[in-house]
């Protein structure tokens, strides 16, 4: 049986790249996708959100809309320098044909989450903010859910948003705060990893070159993010592995290495939007939360660029 | 007819001011939203429905939020009894809890009946704070909400520096207070003092022989003793009516003014105090209309109409 995938994300160039390998995936059934506001303002990340269920002939798949902004903080520092202001590298793509749900992001998991018992697993490569809503909306997820697995954090890795802060955390740490506090079965996929998993110049030539829509779109919309990463970083038009190293995990676990370890999440100050390892239990009886620690990159690599380019 | 809908941790106080929106005649109220607050989400309900049933009514109530956004829950059994109606046991209601999520069922009935829907908030703003969140288009739908929170540029009471309300869940309090919703604030210091129900009014309430009279000071024989060893206040201190009151009959309130308005969330100190910039010192634009004074005998003659 194919497993059930909700998408929680904030399309963003990666976050294109991961949906599109995730809608290719034989082995997933997508039973709806939530956007959020982060790479691009809520409005935009919805539009692309549709857009990218239209491209490849998934319309048929929910499109709900979620928040606009953190649970307290104002949506700030959005990712457009990285993604574009229009969340897909400024191509300015026409307007979807579809729409998105009457029901907001965060009643559309809690539904689905209660309707498909045990079943649906929650891959949330965004600001968590309608994840921990609808925690509090029906807090019978933390039971119900199959897995969660995220992108988002570092516990070791410091940050890229701020020295210290993950821009998925960083835009809305008391959303996440409440996440990795609630017990859930939760899969930290940050930059711990996804930093080590460099997609080369070469290797997205060959997705770019992939004669479907898909390579279509990332042929258009991927070099705003490699100059981001080479004026950021002087990486050349090499970049991270993000939001699909997060999908890797929910395709191939065995690609990963975790650790059990409790998470805080600091919410005020310098540290603001951290995610802070507490190995030795001194800040307080959290349950554990399964963070990556290691990663096999070129079995991650070579995973997506399969979903993308067959 | 007006259309309220009321949004209430219910325990003693709340339920006498459902019981008066329930029983004001041009007032149809829509629908009853509970949120843990003074006691916990189940025993709001169970108070709610109780409320409803004794006035004879069908309300639905709904189920909202069981716990603060952020905040560990905390609860006043020490103020409105072990059951959150001073003790009174009353039995169980007949029927069960509307089927729907309250956060839901208010974005709904919002959207059905835009710029008609006074929101009436008498517990901490948990279910308002998510609805904004998951439609933010009921900020320009929602035409007023009197709000029972805070204290403008006064003392608190579960703190020195914060009210109840506000105090439970403050960044819920923040969001809304931000949301640009059309909001009243009602400060628990309107309702303490003077306007409290003294040992005449509560004699004078009692002579009315009705059943509501009686379940009006029945359910809050505890607030009455805890009010006085608590907080020094005399008898009978009812915020909730207060706002009810007002959100009734406007000009119960005769003082008002609309300030910045915001919520201490990170501090310890005075978390959930609400700041009122009365100078305008921040040259923030206005967000919340502040009541100052109340005319204590119309506020009173508002509730006594609906008790006897």
């Amino acid at each position: 049986m194919r497993k059930k995938v909700i998408i929680d994300t904030d399309p963003g160039v990666d976050d294109a790249m991961m949906i599109l390998a995730a809608l290719r995936s034989p082995e997933l059934e997508v039973i709806g996708i939530t956007s959020v506001f982060g790479n691009a303002s809520g409005y935009a990340t919805a539009l692309n959100a549709l857009r990218l269920v239209e491209l490849e002939g998934n319309d048929h798949i929910p499109v709900a809309r979620g928040s606009d902004c953190g649970l307290i903080v104002e949506a700030q520092m959005l990712g457009t320098a990285v993604h574009g202001e229009d969340g897909v590298g400024n191509t300015n793509p026409p307007p979807p044909k579809g729409k998105w749900l009457d029901i907001s992001a965060a009643q559309f998991i809690a539904q689905k989450v209660l309707e498909y018992a045990h079943q649906v697993t929650l891959l949330a490569v965004g600001p968590l903010t309608n994840v921990a809503l609808a925690l509090r909306l029906e807090p019978r997820i933390v039971e119900l859910v199959e897995q969660v697995v995220i992108m988002g954090g570092s516990i070791g890795a410091g940050g890229n948003i701020s020295p210290v802060a993950e821009a998925n955390i960083f835009h809305d740490p008391h959303a996440a705060e409440v996440v990795f506090s609630a017990g859930l079965p939760l899969v930290m996929v940050g930059l711990d990893v996804t930093l080590k998993v460099i997609q080369t110049r070469q290797y997205l030539d060959e997705i770019k070159k992939a004669d479907n829509p898909a390579g279509h779109l990332l042929n258009a919309i991927l070099p705003c993010y490699q100059a981001y990463h080479d004026q950021a970083y002087g990486m050349g038009g090499d970049i991270h592995t993000h939001d699909p190293s997060a999908l890797a995990y929910v395709l191939v676990p065995e690609l990963f290495e975790v650790e059990k370890v409790p998470v805080y999440v600091e919410t005020s100050g310098y540290g603001f939007g951290q995610t802070i390892a507490d190995r030795r239990g001194q800040l307080g009886q959290r349950q554990p939360v399964s963070v990556c620690v290691g990663v096999d990159a070129p079995g991650v690599l070579k995973l997506i660029k399969e979903r993308l380019t067959k | 007819m007006r259309r309220f809908w009321i949004d209430t941790d219910t325990a003693s106080d709340d339920a006498v001011a459902i019981l008066m929106a329930l029983r004001c005649p041009d007032v149809h109220v829509e629908g009853i939203s509970v949120v843990a607050g003074n006691v916990p989400l189940e025993m709001c309900s169970v108070n709610a429905r109780y409320t409803v049933e004794l006035c004879g009514k069908d309300t639905p109530v709904y189920h909202g939020m069981a716990r603060p956004y952020l905040r560990e829950p905390h609860y006043a059994f020490f103020f409105h009894g072990p059951d959150g109606m001073g003790g009174m046991n009353y039995p169980p209601p007949k029927r069960p809890p509307a089927e729907r999520h309250a956060v839901e069922a208010l974005i709904e009935t919002v959207r059905a009946y835009p710029g008609e829907i006074t929101l009436v908030t008498l517990g901490p703003l948990t279910n308002i704070a998510a609805a904004l969140q998951l439609a933010p288009d009921l900020v320009e739908k929602i035409p007023q909400c009197y709000t029972m929170g805070g204290a403008a540029c006064t003392v608190g009471n579960i703190t020195p520096a914060a009210e109840y309300n506000i105090w439970v869940d403050p960044e819920a309090a923040r969001m809304v207070f931000h949301s640009g919703l059309p909001l009243t604030m009602v400060g628990w210091e309107l309702c303490r003092g003077e306007a409290n129900l003294d040992k005449e009014d509560i004699e004078y309430v009692r002579s009315f022989g009705t059943v509501y009279a009686d379940f009006a000071i029945d359910c809050n024989r505890q607030a009455i003793i805890t009010n006085q060893e608590w907080l020094h206040d005399p008898f009978l201190p009812l915020p909730d009516p207060v706002t009810m009151a007002i959100a009734l009959d406007p000009s119960v309130c005769t003082r008002k003014s609309k300030h910045y308005v915001d919520v201490e969330t990170t501090s310890e100190l005075t978390r959930g105090m609400t700041v009122v910039d009365q100078l305008g010192v921040l040259n923030k634009p206005p967000n919340v209309e502040v009541c100052w004074e109340i005319n204590i005998p119309l506020w009173k003659e508002t509730l006594y109409k609906t008790l006897r």
